[in-house]
């Protein structure tokens, strides 16, 4: 298993688009930075081929604004999770 | 476990520095061992000792040393892409003929190679991006 | 320096972006080639506007610098020789990879992932 990051909202950016092109079926994804933006309900469809293994960083959710906005199948962690989620994972790729 | 940090992303510019030494901080408080962080592309600017930003902002450069002292860890800076952007640490100041310098300890100027090795022997290596 | 058993191979670096407009691909290049030049077994992975730097006929930039054109024509000489392009990437341009100026591999969107866990460390440039 892989842990992918990335730090671009699909607003913005077709970073994510590489991502998911890369993800393998047991991968899963955190969002951080103005990557955040994603687990909003109105963006968290271009997600919708790895719902329930889709992540965003609650620190940077909070300084957003954007905690508690999220849409209910993305998990929120912490920066201590997200040290969990590069132990758990065999390695972690950034996309940015 | 132990890991590297790779960061790409100019402080002040990109959040990448402040999420790079945050998750640094969470590493070390979890009590993994942190071996280095590596700067790199528009990461070297990180390295400036003459980055002077206002009081009341976070200092960045001396947050990555703060961490080098307290937890061991290595800062190591690609020599190549720092002297293209004007980091040069006493040494290379004097063999370009340059009058001041802008890199100091903890920080060091290194090869790629060194970024290939930690890749190999640590655990894990994260990358922060701009 | 690598354990030839082992099915995994050292390094993956993934080229996301096109030659001259920034120094993402001479820099992630950099790496791969030290990489190689300390026995390492290396890939490279074209992706998105990545694989614009594997046109023919490419020449200097705005002020005669140099581009990568000339740095992956020595990646035979370094033993890299896995070369991938994100098939759909390529597609995408409107291009084929025939007519590109080294021979690389076309990966479908289901063969990158396969790719991505074949290799010790990712690097993405």
């Amino acid at each position: 298993m892989l842990l992918h990051v990335v730090n671009r909202s699909p607003a913005n950016s077709r970073v994510f688009e590489q991502a998911l092109t890369a993800m393998g079926p047991d991968d899963v994804l955190l969002l951080i930075e103005d990557g955040v933006q994603g687990a909003l309900p109105q963006l968290v469809r271009y997600y919708a081929q790895i719902e329930g293994r889709l992540f965003a960083l609650r620190e940077d959710l909070g300084a957003r604004g954007l905690l508690g906005r999220c849409a209910e199948s993305v998990q929120v962690v912490d920066v201590d999770g997200f040290v969990t989620l590069t132990e758990e994972a065999e390695r972690t790729v950034s996309w940015y | 476990m132990r890991y590297a940090i790779l960061l790409m992303g100019a402080p002040y510019s990109h959040q990448a520095s402040h999420s790079a030494l945050r998750f640094a901080r969470a590493l070390v408080a979890r009590g993994h061992c942190l071996e280095a962080v590596f700067f790199y592309h528009d990461g070297v600017h990180n390295a400036s000792r003459l980055a002077a930003p206002p009081q009341d902002e976070p200092h960045l450069v001396d947050a990555w040393a703060d961490l080098s002292r307290e937890h061991g860890v290595s800062l190591q800076v690609c020599i190549a892409a720092a002297l293209r952007r004007g980091l040069l640490d006493e040494r290379e100041a004097a063999r370009h003929g340059k009058e001041g310098n802008s890199v100091a300890a903890p920080f060091e100027l290194t090869g790629l190679g060194q970024l290939i090795d930690l890749g190999t022997r640590c655990d894990r290596l994260v990358t922060f991006g701009p | 320096m690598h354990e030839h058993e082992d099915p995994l191979r050292d390094l993956l670096v993934i080229l996301r972006h096109a030659p001259h407009g920034s120094s993402w691909l001479k820099e992630g290049l950099d790496a791969a080639l030290v990489a190689a030049a300390f026995g390492q077994r290396v890939s490279l992975l074209f992706m998105g506007e990545g694989v614009t730097a594997l046109m023919p006929g490419q020449g200097p930039g705005a002020l005669e610098q140099k581009g990568t054109a000339a740095t992956l024509e020595m990646l035979e000489m370094y033993d890299i020789e896995t070369l991938l392009v994100d098939a759909q990437a390529l597609s995408a341009l409107g291009l084929s990879a025939d007519e590109l100026m080294l021979d690389v591999d076309p990966v479908s969107a289901e063969a990158l992932a396969e790719a991505l866990a074949a290799h010790r460390l990712v690097l993405t440039f």
